[in-house]
């Protein structure tokens, strides 16, 4: 241990940060790109493009489930699910849904939807496969190919070692107030030191909340032993315990008519005069087992858990209902998990959170990059490079520019990929990880100056080409997108060519470093030269 | 019109923590400032966060601290962008973000 406090934190902040700061960006970077989640998904689906949520979006809620209702009647009687997604104000479009017959041994046949335009009434063409928004989400803590379970202990030590990295942080960084707006640019490491601080300071209430709900929210998978201990059942014991409408019903093949959906809704709204619904479902319709569940949106509150309702399917009766009023802990558990996801979050609130998802990203790459800088800097000139430094310097490359391009990759694969092909969605996958594997193969063998330079041109051109691919393949374009007033469409092609520009940017200043680097060889020699002369 | 009110003071705040600091003070004005002009911007660099804060919190409850904790991040951003690469705008930027608070307040107070 280092000789002093401060010391000892340095130290500490240095190999904490680093030993994980590779997966951190990953989080990160995956993470900011999940608050837009819906809104990515939308832009996957070219489908969905024109679907536009009416102005008295929920006034019509109660006639457009009680269509969906009789749709579902008609179209998939036998089915053992049915489900009503109904419009939001991210997710526009109306959803009439039905499970499919389930393969032999298989709990679940997969779902069979019905898009609908909420406007017109009118039936949507099928999206395309793909999992959208929901891969970066799941990759945020599943890490994919990797076992769910070992993923999040995984995602969760990272979590962890960001935490004590940026507690050690504040407490090493003694100009925090000070320095707070400063910037020294086209200073060697100095200026690399600044962008990690500002990067970090600017955002450091929601970087520490970020890192502290993430491990929050995973809490039952860390630390599940009080659970265990209490109920009979553990974990499931403990959510069936705090969520009375978890009822679980044994399905029964006795059939029965379905109660009048009318009746089921009058008690919703007596319940809920001003809901606003999301979900309207239905298990085992027709039979004597039938449950209906009804959710409702948590708005703007600082809360988790959705408001459900559920009915017996047969009688109308009302079996369970989310409780109004939390305890203390639930409300601290419920509300750090809804500051984590930022599913209450407006436009705004939701940018906000996005601007400090993208300082992080900035956060964990300044320090990786500092790191390998500030050694290469300490080299001796006829020193060898150690094989740590070519691992930081090989994995910063892979990481922070392969990362990027793979996610553009995925946009472009989504456009470029034949509609009906087999498994559509896991090729788009396969092609962000492919791409990944190829930087990383890359940067195994050069990673010098060029190869940066090489990558950020490859990023670049990678970002611009995703709307003018977009333009070319779908009715729709960046202009279209403007007058139409479709901002979630617009915002996507504006930040994939605002990413463009950066990476142009980037590739500007390297090429200015590099030359400034070439002509400042000279004089320090000369300098140099002199100096022995005199001292000769 | 209120969350730019409230973005409005909070960007304030922070140009006022900027110009109480010596360097940033001098690169704005091209003149030292003295100890009663540090003070004085403290002192509504103070007011100017607490009533966006207060603002926040009174109009939008818990909601309103997450988007308080999202102006200040916006709003050091932009200052060191501004202190940093353009600092001779700084006087600019004051002036419309004063005429914002005005008009943004006038406008609530009115509708």
């Amino acid at each position: 241990m280092k000789e002093s406090f401060f010391r000892s934190m340095t130290w500490m902040h240095t190999w904490v940060g680093l030993l994980v700061c590779w997966l951190l960006y990953l989080i990160f970077f995956a993470g900011t790109i999940s608050f837009f989640r819906d809104e990515v998904t939308l832009w996957n689906q070219p489908a969905l493009h024109n679907a536009q949520a009416p102005q008295e979006r929920i006034s019509l809620q109660r006639q457009q489930i009680i269509a969906g209702v009789d749709y579902l009647k008609t179209a998939a009687p036998e089915s053992n699910r049915w489900g009503i997604y109904l419009p939001q104000e991210r997710e526009s479009q109306l959803i009439y849904a039905y499970e499919k017959p389930r393969p032999e041994g298989k709990r679940f046949g997969g779902w069979q939807e019905h898009y609908i335009n909420p406007k017109t009434g009118e039936s949507l063409q099928q999206p395309r496969e793909t999992k959208g928004g929901n891969f970066f989400y799941r990759l945020h803590f599943d890490l994919h190919y990797i076992d769910v379970r070992t993923a999040r202990w995984i995602v969760c030590f990272a979590s962890l070692f960001m935490l004590v990295a940026l507690i050690s942080g504040v407490v090493i960084h003694k100009r925090i107030f000070k320095d707070m707006f400063s910037f020294r640019k086209n200073k060697g490491s100095r200026s690399w030191l600044d962008s990690h601080n500002v990067s970090s300071v600017l955002a450091l209430p929601f970087h520490i909340m970020i890192t502290y709900t993430g491990l929050i929210t995973l809490i039952f998978m860390l630390f599940p032993y009080p659970a265990m201990t209490a109920y009979e059942d553990g974990i499931r014991g403990l959510f069936n315990d705090v969520t009375p409408t978890n009822v679980r019903t044994k399905s029964s093949d006795e059939p029965a008519p379905l109660t009048a959906v009318e009746s089921v809704l009058d008690q919703v709204y007596t319940n809920w005069p001003n809901a606003d619904l999301t979900q309207f479902a239905i298990k085992d319709p027709n039979k004597a087992s039938a449950t209906i569940t009804v959710r409702a949106s948590t708005g703007t509150h600082v809360r988790d858990q959705t408001p459900t309702l559920l009915f017996n399917g047969v009688d109308g009766s009302l079996i369970a209902k989310s409780v109004d009023e939390f305890s203390s802990t639930e409300v601290f558990y419920d509300s750090l998990t809804a500051l984590h996801t930022g599913r209450l979050a407006n436009p705004l609130l939701r940018w906000l959170y996005f601007l400090c998802g993208v300082a992080g990203c900035v956060m964990i790459a300044t320090g990786c990059i500092m790191w390998a800088k500030r050694i290469r800097e300490r080299m001796k000139k006829d020193q060898r490079p150690s094989f740590g430094l070519k691992l930081v310097e090989g994995l910063n490359l892979a990481t922070l520019m392969g990362l990027p391009l793979a996610t553009s990759v995925f946009f472009l694969a989504n456009r470029l990929l034949p509609i009906n092909m087999i498994e559509r969605a896991d090729k788009e996958i396969l092609a962000f990880f492919v791409t990944w594997l190829a930087v990383a193969l890359f940067a195994l063998f050069k990673r010098a100056k060029q190869q940066w330079i090489l990558l950020a041109w490859v990023n670049s051109i990678a970002c611009i080409s995703i709307p003018i691919v977009n333009a070319l393949t779908t009715n729709g374009n960046i202009i279209s997108y403007l007058l139409n007033g479709q901002w979630a469409l617009f915002s996507f092609d504006l930040v994939c060519l605002i990413s463009a520009v950066l990476f142009i940017v980037q590739v500007k200043k390297l090429r200015t470093h590099r030359q400034a680097s070439v002509s400042n060889v000279r004089p320090s020699r000369v300098a140099k030269n002199k100096l022995r002369e005199q001292s000769a | 019109m209120s969350e730019l009110l409230q973005f409005s003071l909070c960007l304030l705040a922070f140009n006022c923590f900027a110009l109480a600091k010596f360097n940033h003070y001098r690169d704005v004005f091209k003149v030292r400032p003295t100890q009663k002009q540090s003070n004085q911007f403290v002192i509504a660099a103070w007011i100017s966060i607490l009533l966006s804060l207060v603002l926040s919190v009174v109009e939008h409850k818990g909601y309103g601290g997450l988007l308080f904790c999202g102006y200040m991040a916006l709003s050091v951003l932009l200052l060191m962008i501004f202190y940093s690469f353009k600092a001779s705008w700084v006087k600019f930027m004051s002036v419309i973000n004063i005429t914002t608070i005005f008009l943004s307040g006038l406008y609530i107070s009115v509708f």
